[in-house]
């Protein structure tokens, strides 16, 4: 709901994050789906440069299993 | 040099000795590639996100360490993946020197008693404050009760006084009509 802002803005600019950890599963809980996709940039607002980090940081945490792959199908 | 990380997961049962031996025997390995280890830790038993081999949960070991051969390097990722201990793992390039994670451990180690020991006396002076404090709350308040019981009490006098006047009006009236009943 944190996104729906009318005022979109970066998470990581705001915040002064410069690198983003794969290890920091709460930070990247924030920017996955409940089916464990990553939200697109249209809808978090975070900019480009963070948001390739952002992706780099959730696929690594998923192929250690911190976050899922898949969660909750659609039904 | 290259700074790296390399994150394996263990057999969450293992007991404590079991997952000595096994730390050691996967940090000798990796000194056999002539790198340097700087940190060696277990992060702590944590739920799979999901099943690996059968498991549900998981015991995290993080491993940072200055580059060494890196044909060698190869080596050491084969030999992880055929270690039966092991259920998976991975290696990340760091961007700066991971010392820093070293120091801040034994900080948060050390500071940790030392804010135990400022609190009580924190507290003490809170309290002492506390102490000093309420009795001039209770000389205020007591002075304001007293004051506020008096302009009840007044209230409820004149409340008592309005009752009996309306009482007596009331009375007045029923005595009226009843002579006038018996004047007809």
């Amino acid at each position: 709901m944190a996104f729906q802002n009318r005022n979109k803005f970066c998470y990581f600019k705001e915040n002064g994050i410069h690198d983003i950890d794969y290890k920091d599963v709460k930070l990247l809980r924030r920017f996955i789906n409940d089916q464990g996709k990553i939200m697109p940039r249209r809808i978090t607002g975070t900019s480009a440069k963070m948001h390739r980090k952002l992706v780099k940081a959730i696929k690594r945490s998923r192929s250690i299993a911190l976050l899922p792959y898949v969660e909750r199908g659609v039904e | 040099m290259r700074f790296y990380e390399t994150i394996y997961i263990v057999d969450p049962n293992l007991e404590n000795l079991v997952l000595e031996k096994v730390m050691t025997e996967i940090g000798q390995e990796l000194e056999k590639t002539g790198s340097k280890l700087i940190n060696h830790r277990a992060w702590g038993k944590k739920r799979l996100a999901y099943q690996i081999d059968k498991q549900k949960y998981g015991t995290y070991i993080l491993m940072q360490f200055e580059e060494g051969d890196q044909e060698k390097m190869v080596g050491f990722s084969t030999w992880m993946k055929l270690n039966n201990s092991v259920i998976r793992h991975m290696t990340v390039t760091l961007d700066s020197k991971p010392e820093v994670h070293v120091e801040e451990t034994k900080k948060t180690e050390s500071a940790k008693p030392e804010v135990k020991e400022k609190e009580p006396e924190a507290h003490v002076e809170e309290t002492k404050k506390t102490e000093s404090a309420k009795p001039e709350v209770k000389e205020q308040k007591s002075g304001s009760e007293i004051a506020s019981s008096d302009s009840s009490n007044k209230k409820k006098e004149e409340g008592v006084l309005k009752d009996k006047n309306k009482v007596n009006e009331k009375k007045d009236q029923k005595t009226d009509k009843v002579m006038l009943e018996g004047v007809e």
